[in-house]
């Protein structure tokens, strides 16, 4: 049922980033959800069903951005199971972490984004486009992480009304 | 050494999965021109639900653009508001018309098959500059053939599934256009820089004067020649370089794309 919504919520961002955002970031860099929702599932489930799960959704992602097969299935792999070792070591309720946990990942996804594609792929000037997309792609990421933790906290005593079955994992402290 | 392993195993099998996720990755790029069948199912799944919050946003943007011009006037009484709401209708669709009629005297202007489209999706990404349109290969447009609208050049089909397409535009860093400067005929190559475009390899004693057009050569087969890319908007030369830094203003006005052109090829 969690992977259910995992792909519910892997949809509904899909379709904000390509239809519905776009005309309010007129530059072209807009939130990127998908990121947003991989740091959300490493901080809840275990490294296996995870990495499983966040592959499929990279390769879900290649499939609507930028037109090298499996680069998101390995950067948003890289990103999760990086997030997943440091969950067991931070309190991942604070508003302050989970800032620090996108921005870290907002810069790690550029990071290997830039090396995938400079390293194995055929586009020269990628990184200058990807140098003066960072600052504000960052910047976007925050406001977006900020905005869907307030909206979370409003939706807290929706979510526990759920059954039981239905209710996204609570974070945990999982043994590494 | 079980010891080692036993302390290191999370981090071991985690740093495998990576780098056999970057070995896929790697594998992939060999199809990069065409339709694997991941992006063919989600792209063949996902279509309908892009096109209709495609329509849906169209549809909302013309409204709220008459309804609340400038966003300022919120103390419309409810008629007017009906009667703006109306009106949006038809200007949507005087709209709609304009921009098909111009579409339509390039097709006069440039005598080739071609097929119409609606894009209904952009990138996902903000660093890469790709868009989804509403054809795919049942209406023949597959991988490969180049896509215009009325100002120029807009980018080539990278995917195709039954009922959609993707076109990676030119202003992508990953894409590459032979082209000449229309009235020097100077020869280059136009890479995308993201918002704007740079010509390649123009000799540093070319003379290349800012507003210069730039046009498609027809070299490498893809793109016909005679499109037009864009303008010139600066000209650097280094005094010991030997080739010159041209930027280039794109022809199409990518932040505004409705809708699309994609050309067949001319069969002999």
């Amino acid at each position: 049922m969690r992977v259910l919504i995992y792909l519910v919520l892997a949809g509904l961002a899909l379709v904000l980033q390509t239809v519905l955002l776009p005309p309010f970031f007129p530059n072209g860099i807009k939130p990127d959800l998908m990121l947003l929702l991989v740091i959300w599932i490493g901080l809840r489930e275990p490294p296996w069903q995870g990495g499983v799960l966040v592959y499929g959704l990279g390769w879900l992602y290649d499939s609507y951005a930028g037109i090298f097969p499996g680069l998101h299935g390995f950067v948003l792999l890289a990103v999760f199971l990086i997030i997943c070792g440091m969950a067991t070591r931070l309190n991942t309720e604070s508003l302050p972490l989970v800032w620090c946990l996108v921005g870290g990942g907002t810069l790690l996804q550029g990071a290997l984004t830039m090396f995938a594609i400079e390293f194995f792929a055929d586009a020269d000037q990628f990184w200058t486009v990807m140098l003066r997309c960072l600052p504000a792609q960052l910047l976007s990421n925050l406001l977006a992480a900020y905005l869907l933790y307030c909206a979370g906290l409003r939706f807290q005593k929706i979510v526990d009304r759920l059954p039981p079955g239905m209710m996204p994992r609570p974070l945990r402290r999982h043994e590494s | 050494m079980w010891e080692w392993w036993k302390k290191n195993r999370s981090l071991l099998i985690g740093l495998a999965l990576v780098l056999t996720a970057l070995l896929c990755y790697s594998l992939g790029l060999r199809t990069e021109e065409r339709t694997g069948w991941i992006e063919g199912l989600s792209l063949r799944l996902g279509g309908p639900v892009l096109g209709t919050a495609a329509s849906a946003r169209y549809a909302v943007a013309g409204i709220w653009d008459a309804v609340i011009p400038g966003g300022s006037s919120l103390d419309l009484d409810a008629e007017s508001r009906r009667l703006r709401a109306e009106m949006a209708g038809v200007e949507e669709l005087q709209r709609e018309n304009e921009r098909l009629r111009r579409l339509l005297g390039f097709v006069e202007e440039h005598p080739r098959r071609s097929v119409a489209a609606r894009v209904i999706a952009e990138d996902a990404a903000s660093w890469f500059r790709t868009i989804e349109i509403d054809r795919g290969y049942e209406d023949g447009v597959v991988e490969g053939l180049p896509v215009v609208n009325a100002a120029g050049l807009l980018g080539r089909v990278v995917r195709s599934t039954a009922h959609s397409a993707r076109i990676l535009l030119i202003t992508d860093a990953s894409s590459a256009v032979a082209v000449l400067v229309q009235d020097e005929r100077i020869r280059g190559v136009c890479r995308g820089q993201g918002g704007t475009l740079a010509l390649d390899f123009a000799l540093v004693q070319d003379p290349i004067q800012i507003g210069d057009g730039v046009i498609t050569s027809g070299l490498g087969g893809v793109f016909p020649k005679g499109l037009v890319v864009g303008y010139v908007r600066s000209v650097h030369r280094e005094q010991f370089g030997l080739f010159q830094t041209v930027e280039l203003e794109p022809a199409v006005d990518f932040a505004h794309l409705e809708e699309v052109l994609v050309l067949f090829r001319e069969t002999p």
